[in-house]
């Protein structure tokens, strides 16, 4: 497998604060790889380092086997900052039309509106005067105009609706199905699990978690069986109690809740316990939840 | 080569669709020369050549104005608002950049003179040699490479709103300092003798000499050459200090 990136040991501190704390990994081509984690856990800092506008402090960056700053490696990347910000004085279409030049084998001019999805009266606007959604569109079809192998999206959907999230999702598939690498950041958990086949979890500048959405779930997530019964509440825990399987049960609002590694053995230790047990369901639990947890976590250590 | 050329069509464009520059480096001088050579009567002499003279202090007034303020509060909104980021992750060479810009500046430096110098026609019939009209132009575009140095010292600021007031007041200052607005003459000793060594003033008086008919004193771009090398090292010193950072 082809790598694309390759980040080891990297280390980055500002004046007063140390950002990224020692983190190695290495991105494989034609990967979609989300980079997860609360604000200020260092995500734009790596991205930046990843694009050559900062220098590690310790620790070595690679893009294609050189330094982000190779020309070579220009040509071949895309990148769409947080802050979308645009030329004054310039219309959409022309700054389209600029950016692709740049780039020796530029996207089709068509393709790239539409996968801008801006109309052709937009495209003759000032570039300035279009609205925050339709700025972030133009990031985006700036971002691809060079038709690059490596794209990065710094919270890519941030004041899109959810249409124009949709619409950005899909072309971001659609890429990827054409073997482009991309790596975003993001703090919508929901699009790293939907989109990546990979999430790097940061956390203060470390790199807390690294596996597919479902490897990460397991790790962090908790599962739960759910059901109602008859029992009073003393006598589920007691019959329970026996079996390894189930851990914790709580009562809330007329329900079990059963929190289980291994839902299928949950199950079937309920079975075993002969609760009287109705409206039996399985709660595998969201990224989402976990993540959330992850970061309550550290607030109550600090 | 189409790069550059790509790179200084857009650069023009978005010169000439600038309303602030439209109103403060064209309507303003053409004004203040409409109203000091026919509303006010300043009592001089000879009157074609006050007319000859003010015209050129006025496009001068214009040319450094837009080569410290435009340029300088552009580079300051780039690099705030993200553009300039942007364009360090495109594979285009930052000198072709750097050069696109100076490009947009001296064809908007060009402009001004032309309109300046049509105003000047239209309004007193100023009447120089065709020599002389190319020769004042072409000092006016080459002697604002130390105000677009200038520029670019301004263009370190971090907030548009410093640079802006910052480069307003070292423009105005230089202006009238360097005997822009009226000339030098009629100024105390000590501020003549200070203006005599500004860059405005002998930026001026290379245009005032040519229309007057003489050539520029070799003292005048010697001066200009001394700004040009000390603010571009300056700049340079700032930016990389910036970069390490």
């Amino acid at each position: 497998m082809d790598t694309v990136i390759e980040a080891q040991d990297v280390f980055k501190s500002f004046r007063d604060k140390q950002a990224v704390n020692g983190v190695s990994f290495s991105i494989a081509k034609g990967s979609v790889t989300a980079m997860l984690g609360p604000n200020g856990a260092g995500k734009t800092t790596m991205l930046s380092m990843m694009l050559g506008l900062l220098e590690p402090t310790q620790g070595s960056v690679t893009v294609f086997g050189r330094s982000p700053r190779d020309q070579a490696v220009r040509e071949r990347t895309g990148a769409m900052l947080q802050e979308v910000s645009v030329m004054e004085r310039l219309k959409a279409r022309e700054i389209l039309s600029l950016v692709r030049s740049y780039y020796p084998h530029p996207l089709d001019y068509g393709q790239l509106v539409q996968a801008a999805a801006l109309g052709a009266s937009d495209l003759n606007r000032y570039a300035d005067k279009l609205s925050v959604g339709q700025k972030r569109s133009l990031g985006f079809a700036l971002a691809i105009a060079g038709n690059p192998d490596l794209l990065f999206l710094d919270e890519p959907t941030v004041g899109l609706d959810i249409g124009a999230r949709q619409r950005f999702w899909d072309t971001v598939r659609d890429l990827a199905a054409r073997g482009k690498t991309i790596l975003f950041a993001t703090h919508y958990l929901q699009e790293a699990e939907d989109m990546a086949d990979r999430i790097l979890l940061f956390d203060r500048g470390t790199l807390a978690a690294d596996g597919t959405p479902d490897e990460i779930k397991a790790g962090i997530v908790k599962r739960s069986v759910s059901f109602r019964s008859l029992l009073d509440a003393a006598s589920v825990r007691l019959r329970l109690s026996a079996y390894p399987a189930i851990g914790e049960c709580l009562l809330s609002e007329g329900r079990f809740h059963a929190a289980a590694h291994n839902t299928d053995e949950a199950l079937a230790a309920i079975f075993a316990s002969g609760i009287p047990a109705q409206d039996i369901r399985i709660d595998q639990g969201r990224l989402d939840d976990a993540f959330r947890e992850l970061i309550m976590d550290h607030k109550e250590a600090m | 080569m189409k790069l550059i050329g790509k790179q200084c069509k857009a650069e023009m464009l978005r010169m000439i669709r600038n309303p602030y520059y439209v109103f403060w480096s064209l309507a303003m001088p053409i004004l203040f020369y409409f109203i000091f050579t026919r509303v006010v009567s300043t009592g001089s002499g000879d009157k074609g050549e006050w007319q000859a003279h003010y015209l050129m202090s006025m496009t001068s007034f214009s040319v450094m104005g837009s080569a410290i303020m435009t340029l300088g509060i552009r580079l300051v909104q780039e690099r705030t608002k993200g553009w300039g980021t942007f364009m360090k992750l495109t594979p285009l060479p930052g000198p072709v950049y750097f050069f696109g810009q100076m490009f947009g500046q001296s064809v908007m430096h060009l402009f001004s003179i032309l309109c300046i110098f049509t105003a000047g026609y239209l309004i007193n019939g100023v009447s120089l040699t065709l020599g002389e009209w190319l020769l004042c132009g072409l000092w006016l575009l080459a002697g604002s490479l130390p105000f677009l140095a200038v520029g670019t010292l301004v263009g370190a600021m971090k907030r548009v709103d410093t640079a802006s007031g910052v480069s307003n007041a070292i423009y105005m200052i230089l202006a009238v300092a360097g005997g822009m607005w009226m000339p030098l003459e009629i100024l105390p000793t000590t501020m003549q003798r200070i203006g005599r060594w500004l860059p405005s003033y002998n930026y001026g008086s290379g245009a005032w000499n040519i229309a007057g008919g003489h050539a520029p004193e070799w003292r005048n771009v010697l001066i200009l050459l001394g700004y040009l090398i000390l603010f571009m090292v300056v700049s340079t010193y700032i930016r990389k200090k910036q970069e390490t950072v």
